[in-house]
């Protein structure tokens, strides 16, 4: 029966009428299989860019989105009916923000987010979004003496001068600092610790606080970096400056007493010329330009064992690392343990924690290697080396010459971005549409400013 | 007589007051724990206020760290009641070291929100004996003969209501 159904059905049945589209459509295709297959290939081939030519700059978020640090409206407020707010997003979310303006700088805090960026609409140049009970992203209100506890999207803050032009941002626990073309800082936050630089005031509330602090030193000031609740500085000279909570000798002052003034740090950095410091919690790494590391703050799980055996450190001390490890390139710290890079482009780790070797929480003394293989280096792409690494509290990550990310520790609320809610025990790529140019890890999400690929 | 209830001291820290996703979050374990809140407030302690509320660890390395963190902000206070009320909660708030929590015992409240040893969201009584008398502290007017006399048989028997605004029991 089917058979002679279909027999019924011929290609003759269709009536071809004068100038009808389906005619003129066969025959541009009739007229195409006349062209010459040799004289094809030696025809131009023409290939149109856009206006834009340089690549460009996206930033994914991922990790907890109650707080509103992701950037995302939709994931708090969906505008969509039937839709449910978004508790975290566990894989990297485009940030429809940075496709609108030019971000240049980005940094992370717990709950918030801080971005520097170029925007054709607003003449700031700092945006911020997340919490904000601290006054940490600006002091927002819709109604008057009513300021806002948490923003949904990026929104400008407004700094003291309206065209100020921001070079760089760091975030702490529940401060901003910005550091501005003039070589100046501004502090925006909690300053219970004096971590904004600026005189500690009794049951001040930080969240109806306006003030923009400005510090200004000596020297000029060249990047910023922030603890948990403490400040550093590194001017134009390589010296190190810092303020805020020292109760573990976190500002390297040679003390245990919260500092409210910005002071040059004491101990064996004296006289280098520092190029990087960093620290994620209480314990601080710096790096000077010919490769030595030196260390000083907390030490509770022996990331300073080598040059002391005291649970703190007020005073920065040199690491006497292996000379088989070679010049070190780049340092990074969580709460408790340390990792280096050097410029062989091999990563090194000790302390306490998911160090990234093996399927257990770890305790290490001494620097270990973490093998290469599992940056992807192999028989077939034995090019790949680390060339940046960065640490947050209970997290590690590492970014190739290829522009991959790489990242293992704890996964707090999805903030590893793997898709699943389990601890990660070594490294392992992330799947990011881009060469990941600078890395941000907050408490509790993570931010990466990346390059498109085209 | 075996299920009266016996009475224990919540803080919350600093680090997760200023949060309100964590708060709520720690509440709700407070509640489903079983937990009845007796009373609640909030309160910005002065440097000799936390000094004399610490001082049992007065010589530790930690004491000033620990010193000065909790006079960094506002604090919520909670007297909590429960037939367990002292190993209950602690056993909610999981041990002191977030870092090592973090993997040993991720659902309890240290293990999952819990920042650094230091920054580690709540504190709770370690005996009936320090119970009484921080909860004499930070409730001077807390009468705890009245309490177990008049209002404890009637939590027990479960005639009150959660208070969403202030956070306690109110008796029906």
């Amino acid at each position: 029966m089917l058979s002679s159904n279909m027999t019924r059905v011929s290609p003759r049945s269709i009536v071809l009428r004068k100038n009808s589209p389906i005619l003129s459509f066969i025959r541009t295709k009739v007229s195409k299989r006349f062209l010459n297959k040799s004289q094809e290939e030696s025809l131009p081939v023409y290939q149109y860019t856009s206006g834009k030519n340089d690549k460009q700059t996206k930033v994914f978020t991922w990790g907890l989105a109650e707080h509103g640090a992701l950037g995302e409206r939709e994931f708090l407020k969906p505008i969509r009916q039937g839709r449910r707010p978004v508790e975290y997003m566990h894989r990297p979310y485009r940030l429809g923000f940075a496709d609108e303006n030019e971000v240049t700088d980005i940094a992370a805090g717990y709950g918030f987010t801080v971005f520097a960026a170029k925007s054709k609409k607003s003449s700031s140049q700092l945006f911020g979004t997340g919490l904000n009970t601290d006054s940490q992203i600006g002091y927002h209100s819709v109604r008057k003496d009513h300021p806002l506890e948490l923003i949904v999207e990026p929104v400008p803050i407004h700094l003291p001068h309206d065209k100020t032009s921001v070079a760089g941002v760091a975030c702490g626990r529940a401060h901003t600092l910005v550091l501005t073309g003039k070589s100046e800082v501004l502090t925006l936050g909690h300053n219970g610790y004096g971590q904004c630089g600026r005189h500690i005031v009794e049951n001040e509330d930080y969240q109806r606080q306006s003030t923009v602090h400005t510090i200004r030193i000596d020297e000029k000031i060249s990047q910023v970096a922030c603890g948990q609740d403490h400040s550093m500085f590194i001017s134009d000279q390589g010296s190190v400056w810092a303020c805020g909570w020292s109760a573990d000798g976190q500002t390297g002052l040679g003390h245990y007493n919260n500092t409210d003034r910005i002071s040059k740090c004491v101990g064996d950095i004296v006289g280098e010329k520092v190029i990087k410091v960093t620290s994620s919690a209480d314990c601080v790494l710096a790096l000077n330009d010919k490769g030595q590391v030196f260390g000083w703050g907390n030490s509770e799980y022996g990331q300073l064992r080598l040059a002391t055996s005291e649970m703190q450190l007020h005073t920065p001390r040199h690491l006497p690392l292996p000379s088989s490890l070679g010049k070190i390139v780049d340092v990074a710290t969580t709460g408790t343990a340390c990792l280096i890079l050097n410029d062989a482009g091999e990563v090194f780790v000790w302390g306490y924690g998911i160090l990234g070797k093996g399927p257990v929480v770890d305790r290490s003394q001494e620097p270990t290697a973490i093998p290469l293989t599992l940056f992807g280096c192999n028989e077939f792409n034995s090019e790949i080396k680390v060339t940046s690494v960065y640490g947050g509290l209970s997290q590690f990550a590492a970014v190739t010459n290829t522009g991959d990310l790489y990242i293992w520790g704890r996964n707090r609320f999805g903030s590893l971005g793997l898709g699943h809610l389990h601890n990660q025990f070594f490294p392992i790529k992330i799947s990011i549409p881009g060469y990941v140019k600078k890395f941000s890890i907050g408490v509790d999400h993570c931010v990466a400013l990346c390059k498109s690929y085209v | 007589m075996k299920n009266i209830l016996k009475l224990t001291l919540a803080i919350l820290k600093p680090d997760v007051v200023k949060v309100p996703f964590v708060v709520q979050e720690i509440r709700h374990r407070i509640l489903t724990a079983g937990f009845y809140v007796v009373q609640s407030r909030s309160v910005n302690l002065s440097h000799q206020e936390v000094e004399h509320f610490y001082s049992e660890h007065a010589g530790r390395f930690f004491h000033q760290r620990l010193v000065t963190f909790m006079k960094s902000g506002p604090i919520h206070v909670h007297i909590l009641a429960h037939p367990e009320a002292i190993q209950l909660w602690r056993q909610t708030m999981g041990p002191t070291k977030s870092f090592i929590t973090q993997f040993e015992a991720p659902e309890t409240i240290r293990g999952s929100f819990g920042l650094t040893d230091t920054r580690n969201c709540t504190h709770g009584s370690d005996s009936l004996a320090s119970a009484l008398k921080e909860i004499t502290f930070f409730f001077p007017k807390f009468n705890y003969e009245e309490w177990s006399e008049k209002h404890e048989p009637l939590l027990r028997r479960g005639e009150c209501i959660i208070d969403n605004s202030t956070f306690t029991h109110r008796i029906k």
